[in-house]
This record gives C-alpha cells, structure tokens and sequence, in this order.
C-alpha cells in the first residue's frame, strides 16, 4: 500500500502544459450539470439520518468525472437524485440550467446489474428508448444497428440477453442508453460485476465511444485505477456525513493507455486518493481474537 | 476402458442433493413415481392373502345362508361352514377377494375402454364422452370469464398501489368465503343449468387469481422499471412494455396452478342445481357399484389436468424463448417432446411453411422417433 518514493516525489497538482491547457479550454465549455448545495436525507420523521449535505459542484460539457468514495458515502445515492429515480431533501441539480425532477431521456443510466430486458433480444433493448420516444420503427432499427456497431455487438443483435457474457450485457447497456443521445451518461459502478481482464477491455471501449459521441459521463468506481484512467476530473466524496472532500483534476494527458498507469502522475494520483479514501490512522487492522485451532507446524504466515 | 468406476464418487451425487440429476435418471424417477403406487395397488389387489376380507362365494354347497356370487366377510363364511360341516352337510366354496369399491388394476384399465363404449342405461342419458365434455365446457367457460376480469385486474392491483389499496382488502376477504356456499344463492338467481355452475367456478378462481396475479406482478425486478424510466417510459408505458412482459411468463405460471384448483371446484360446481358431466358419471356409476368405471373417471380427470399443465408448460417454453435455459428436462415434459416429436415431425414434413419457432432438423429417416431426447 505504501507508495513508491518516486509517486510521492510527484505532486498530483502539477500538471503538464498540455493538461492544464486541456483544463483551462474544458472549463470555458459551458456548464451542463450544476449540483447546488444538495442533501438528502433518509427515514421518517425522528429519526432522519442525513446522507450528504452541501454537495456543490458544476460538470462541464463532455466532461469525464468519475466519483469514489468510502463505501456508504451515498454516491449511488446522489446518482440516483441525478438520475431522477430518487427526490433530493434539499438543493438541487440543474441540467442546463433546468431543474431535474423525476427521471428522463435526458439523463442515461447504466446500473452495476445490466437490467437488460430479458424478454427482448439485443437489438429490440437498444430500440427501448427509441421507441419510446416516439421513432418509427424502421427508424429506431437503423439507429439501434448503428450503436450496436459501434459497441461490436452486431453479430449479436438477435441474440437474448442471457446468452450473452457480462461485458457483453453491459455494452448492450450502454448502447441502450446512448441511443437516447443523453446530455449525461450516468454510470453506477458498471464494471464491478466483470472480471479483471473484461473491466479492462471496458474502460478501454469507454473511452473510445465517448470520444465519438458529445456525451458527458458521471461514472462512479470503487477502483481507484478505474477513476484515475478514465477521469477528467475525480470527485472524492467523504462520510459522516457525505460532502466534497476534493475535486481533483487528473493530471495524466489524454489520449490513455493503459501504459500510463505506472507514469508518476498516475502514481502520485493514486497515491493522493488512496490518502483520501482510507486516511492514514484508520488503516489500523481490526485484531481478531487469537484462537489457535490447528496444531503448531503448519504456520501460513 | 470398462474399469469399474470408483463407487463413492458415484454416490455422492446419486440422491442429487441441490444439483440436477442426469436426464435419464429424471426420466426414470418420474415414471418409478406412477409406478411406485400402481405396485402397491397391485400387491393389495393380487397377493391373496394380503388383505381380501371377503370371501366370494362361488359354490353355495347345502349351506341355507350361502347364495352364489354373494360377498361376505371371512370370519362369517368360515363359522358358516364349520357349522354345515358338524351338522352333515357340503360346504360351500368359495374365493378370498377384495371388496367391491376397490377393484383391481387391469379392471379399471379395463374400464377406462369400456366406461367410454357402453352405452348410457336410459336413453336420455348422455355418454361418457358427452359427460366429459360437458365437464370440460363448465369448466372452460369458468375459468375463462374469471381470468377474462381477474387478469387485467390483477396486473393493475400489482402495477399501482393506488388500485391495490382500492380493491385488495375486499378481495381478501372475500376469497375467505367457500364457493361452495354460494351454491344455492346461484341456483336461486341463475337457474339449475350451467349458469349457477360456472358461477361457482368464477367464484372459487376469480378472487385468489387477483391476488396471486397482483403478486406475481409486484415480484418485477425494479431495476428494469428504473431502466425504462431512465430511457423515457411513460407511466401507461411502464405497464404496457415492462411490468406485463416481465412477469408474464410467471402470470402464465399461476394460470396453470389456478386451472389445477379450478378442477376442485368442478365437482362442487357439478352437483349444484342439476347434477352433470364427470360428476354425475361418477355418482350414477357408484350406484350401479360399477367402482371400477368410478375408478376410471376419477382417473381420468387426474390425467386431464395433468395433461393440459404438460402442454401448457411445453407451450410455455415455446412462446416465452428468453426462459429457456438449459434446465434438465422433467420427467413429464421429456415424456411429452418423445410423443409430440414424431408428430411435430410429420407435420414439419408435411409443410415446412407452418414450422413451430423451434428449429426442428428435417431428418429423412422417419424412424428417428425413438431416439432419446437431445440434452
Ligand atoms: N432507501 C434507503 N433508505 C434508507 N437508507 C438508505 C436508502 N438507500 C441508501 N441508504 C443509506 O444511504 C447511505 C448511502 O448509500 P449509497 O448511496 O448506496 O452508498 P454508496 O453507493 O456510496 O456505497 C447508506 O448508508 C445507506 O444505508
Ligand atoms: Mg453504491
């Protein structure tokens, strides 16, 4: 856990000309998202409990912004209020400078757990939102093929969702909810379900669909590595209660590789949120109480 | 090659604790489950002296009180004859069997053909046949006028609260009453035909069916609704495009546990106002003490039901593809693909325009119907 003396050589401020020019450009794009002093709080009277409170913050158009945060923080939470499928106790969020209230085309959602529609075939899922907003049918297919290519599902348009792997699943997901062409791609820890290696190839495919298409992501992750590949900005949440600790600008230039993890920004990136998530004087391991049940001569450790 | 297999790890998995069985085992427990009854029927019925209380009388011999073709007790035939013998006269003899109401196997096989060719005692009196399908119409028009209200009403209680809270309570209630009570309330209003029948019918299906089709439907998985939402559903939507296809493989489940209980209340609904179909089969049969013909109608109504759940369920599988997942077939749907595949064959070979959605593979050798049914 401990960093390399080279990460902590590196300041995860310091930016290389091209990334703070990257930055000062992203912030002259107009802002898409405001979050104004936000706070949601759970149970019925007496015994409320506040989740986060004063959450403010402003996304800019196609930003990237990935979300971490102890787990309980509220980060699904406070995506779910974006998302329209929860009400805020307090404050509000703008979506171009319009109030949010109850969920919308506007705002895509891609949850952990796929919720593809069993009963439809891949191509008639990507149609869903289509559909829904009214296309014809011919049209909706037409669109539907075309996300569906740029995700590299076509050969599986007529296949069910449970024949497909997970990663698979999730692209369907995703091309199901661009389809709707939102404003903002909202992402709720979508590759924690996928194995190593697929959550990888994700990212990957991620970034490239994002750099096609005018969207801007809200992408939560409890991988620190994930935030720090794929982020524009990291929003690092807090507990007890849930509010802004940092905003951080992610100083690894764009374009990535995966490469670029052992890059002492990347380092010293990680570094920083490892020091945020689990400060220093928590770490302390729980002792459990030391009952021996095997015989001595067979220590693991 | 042929090295016995180590015996423990065979028996580890021979009781399938929480895993599937291997087809063919499935296939032989399901048909061990009808045999295992059809032997102790058997036993009772042929080893003598296992239980036939009576004595059938065949030969009367000097004994007053024998007659031949009479039934009587063994303790009585016996005392009987002992006191013919001490008084000098011929015993009469006579076989061990069992009593009338439960006949033999191979009699109510027997029955099952001949209950169906013999012709009714009166004229006016419908055949077997007849009967049956008169059953089947009650029935039928039962289960179709409550499903008719009840489905609709159901998804609507399990999609919105608002309709849950308005009509549940009562329903709940109300499905407390027996149908069976309403009996005499539906011949006074509806006559002594079929109306007060159905109407007993409608009774006993409508109420649970709107309680466990609002149940079914409040079982849909969130998520999907969230993910609809979030892609632009509308409220009717929701209903229309999420909540009914999601939860209509499971509605199409109750509907064959509802159609099992609906078969329960036929025979009440039978003998309300004027006694007809299965019932009055049976009961005219019993009074003849033609049990084996009773044996054979109740039968029959068992293999009905269970018949109409099999294809309905194949049915199922057929129209909901998205459930198909590769389970181990069951004993009844095996049986059922090995007796509709040579007809599903011929009808594929007949004309291929009106192919069922399953892909069936156009063998020219027609004697593939006795090959095992693919895993
Ligand atoms: N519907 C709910 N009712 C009550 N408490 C809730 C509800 N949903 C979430 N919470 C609480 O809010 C806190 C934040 O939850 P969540 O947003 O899921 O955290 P995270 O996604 O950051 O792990 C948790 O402590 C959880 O117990
Ligand atoms: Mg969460």
């Amino acid at each position: 856990m401990n960093a390399s003396p080279l990460a902590s050589s590196t300041d995860y401020r310091t930016q290389d000309p091209a990334v703070a020019d990257r930055f000062k450009r992203l912030y002259q794009r107009p802002v898409i998202l405001t979050v104004d002093n936000l706070r949601k709080d759970f149970g019925s009277n007496g015994t409320t409990r506040t989740v986060f409170d004063n959450l403010s913050f402003n996304i800019h158009r196609r930003e990237f912004i990935t979300v971490i945060g102890p787990s309980g923080c509220g980060k699904s939470t406070f995506i779910r209020i974006a998302a329209g499928l929860d009400d805020a106790s307090g404050g509000q969020i703008l979506l171009d400078g319009q109030p949010v209230s109850g969920p919308g085309p506007d705002r895509g959602m891609v949850f952990q757990g796929y919720t593809l529609f069993p009963w439809l075939t891949v191509k008639r899922n990507v149609m869903f939102g289509l559909e829904m907003r009214g296309k014809d049918k011919s049209t909706a297919e037409n669109e539907a093929g075309l996300w569906l290519d740029m995700v590299g599902l076509s050969k599986f348009e007529n296949s069910y969702p449970h024949e497909l792997s997970g990663g698979m699943k999730q692209r369907v997901a995703i091309a199901r909810a661009l389809a709707n062409e939102p404003r903002v791609l909202i992402m709720d820890e979508p590759f924690g379900a996928l194995d190593a290696q697929t959550r990888a190839q994700m990212q990957s495919y991620l970034l490239q669909i994002w750099r096609k298409v005018d969207v801007t992501i809200l992408f939560i992750t409890h991988d620190l590595d994930e935030a720090c590949y794929l982020s524009d900005r990291i929003l690092v949440l807090g507990t007890n209660p849930g509010r802004v600790v940092e905003f951080i600008e992610n100083p690894v230039p764009r374009p990535r590789s995966p490469a670029q993890c052992t890059s002492p920004e990347f380092q010293a990136l990680k570094h920083r949120l490892e020091e945020l998530i689990h400060p220093p004087v928590e770490i302390e391991e729980q002792q459990l109480p030391m009952v021996r049940l095997t015989e001595a001569g067979d220590d693991v450790e | 090659m042929a090295s016995p297999s180590p015996l423990p790890k065979r028996n580890s998995d021979f009781l399938g604790l929480k895993k599937e069985l291997p087809p063919r085992r499935n296939w032989l427990l399901g048909a061990a489950s009808f045999l295992l009854p059809l032997v102790l029927w058997s036993i009772v019925s042929y080893v003598p002296w296992l239980w036939h209380p009576l004595v059938h009388v065949t030969d009367a011999g000097e004994v007053e009180m024998f007659s031949e073709g009479m039934d009587l007790p063994r303790a009585d035939f016996d005392r009987a004859n002992t006191q013919a013998v001490t008084e000098g006269l011929t015993p009469g003899k006579g076989v061990r069997v069992n009593p009338v109401y439960l006949p033999a196997p191979h009699e109510v096989a027997r029955a099952f053909y001949t209950a169906f060719t013999t012709p009714p005692r009166l004229p006016g009196e419908p055949w077997l046949h007849q009967s049956l399908w008169h059953s089947i119409k009650v029935i039928a028009s039962g289960f179709l006028l409550s499903s008719l209200v009840g489905v609709p009403l159901g998804i609507l209680c399990g999609s919105f609260r608002f309709f849950s809270r308005l009509h549940e309570p009562f329903i709940e209630f109300f499905r407390y009453l027996p149908a069976p009570a309403f009996g005499a309330l539906c011949v006074a209003m509806l006559g002594i035909h079929d109306a007060p029948k159905v109407a007993i019918i409608f009774i006993g299906t409508f109420f649970q069916q709107v309680l466990v089709i609002a149940n079914t439907v409040r079982k849909v998985d969130p998520g999907l609704i969230e993910a609809a939402q979030t892609l632009g559903a509308s409220r009717r939507k929701l209903v229309t495009r999420v909540i009914i296809p999601s939860s209509i493989p499971e509605i199409f489940t109750d509907m064959r546990i509802l159609l099992g209980w609906a078969w329960t209340y036929l025979i009440v609904a039978e003998i309300i106002g004027a006694t007809s179909g299965l019932t009055w089969f049976i009961n005219q049969q019993a009074r003849y003490r033609n049990f084996d013909n009773v044996y054979a109608a109740i039968c029959l109504i068992g293999f009905i039901g269970l018949g109409t759940d099999i294809l309905l369920a194949k049915l199922g599988t057929l129209i909901f593809p998205w459930r198909r997942r590769n389970r181990g077939p069951s004993f009844l749907g095996s049986l059922i693909s090995r007796l509709i595949k040579p007809l599903k064959k011929s009808i594929s070979n007949a004309g291929s325009a009106t192919a069922p959605a399953t892909v069936t593979t156009p063998t020219p050798t027609p004697a593939a119907a006795d090959t095992p049914p693919s895993a």
